[in-house]
């Protein structure tokens, strides 16, 4: 499978009360792992408050600003689904595709996602996911073949 | 139907933050534009999923599409916005 994606950074029956906070759940994943320094969580909040990572279909993918990525220690994702939805500037987000990225090039890696999601059987079965192993499935096709 | 054809100007491509910007002001558009890269399938401009899928990265040439009242305004104002580097105009909050 993808070491981008590590089955511990895979949490899902997670809470959290509004965006920030589950932001700071994902950040906490990605730090958890190894995949970046905690300061690293603060950069995604700047993120989101510079413009919403929220793509559509239920689904957000908060990273850390460009200054971020010196915290990055490796390059991973994290996906954390929120069973009962956060409230995302007006938007329902049921899941959380987390970004860690060092590079410049993780646009292959948003696009391998981004087909995934287009793909609405595949979309529901990524929200309706309660087992690992169904979003290793769904999701550890996407490699890291992004170096740059 | 009038179109333009623009390489990506972001020095990190079309990913997240660039696609978003662009989607937002390809649905402000008056117009439906479309966005393909080479002979690929056109996608809405306005979708940020479809967007995303396309992958495009700096230098990629993208091409917009539209027709209708307004469409040679809505072109060049989007094809002026992927040209720019929008990655180097990132607030410096971090």
């Amino acid at each position: 499978m993808s070491e981008l994606l590590d089955p511990r950074a895979i949490r899902l029956s997670e809470t959290a009360a509004d965006r920030d906070e589950a932001i700071r759940r994902c950040g906490a994943a990605l730090v958890e792992i190894g995949a970046a320094e905690p300061g690293y969580v603060d950069t995604m909040l700047a993120r989101e408050k510079s413009i919403s990572t929220y793509v559509g279909e239920g689904v957000a993918i908060p990273h850390g600003t460009l200054g971020g990525k010196e915290l990055v220690k490796r390059d991973a994702l994290a996906v954390l689904r929120f069973p009962e939805g956060v409230d995302w500037d007006g938007e329902q987000v049921t899941v959380c595709v987390a970004i860690a990225a060092a590079g410049n090039g993780h646009v292959e890696l948003l696009a391998a996602l981004a087909e995934v999601l287009l793909d609405e059987d595949q979309a529901r079965e990524l929200r309706e996911a309660t087992e690992t192993d169904t979003v290793v499935r769904l999701l550890g096709s996407i490699q890291e073949d992004s170096k740059s | 139907m009038p179109t333009r054809t623009v390489a990506v100007g972001s020095s990190s491509g079309l990913h997240a933050r660039p696609a978003k910007l662009f989607v937002e002001a390809a649905a402000a558009a008056p117009v439906k534009v479309t966005i393909r890269v080479g002979d690929k399938k056109a996608v809405p401009a306005k979708s940020m999923l479809s967007v995303l899928a396309l992958g495009a990265k700096k230098g990629t040439e993208v091409t917009l599409e539209a027709d209708g009242d307004g469409a040679d305004e809505a072109l060049d104002g989007l094809a002026a916005l992927l040209a720019r580097d929008l990655d180097a105009e990132e607030p410096s909050d971090a």
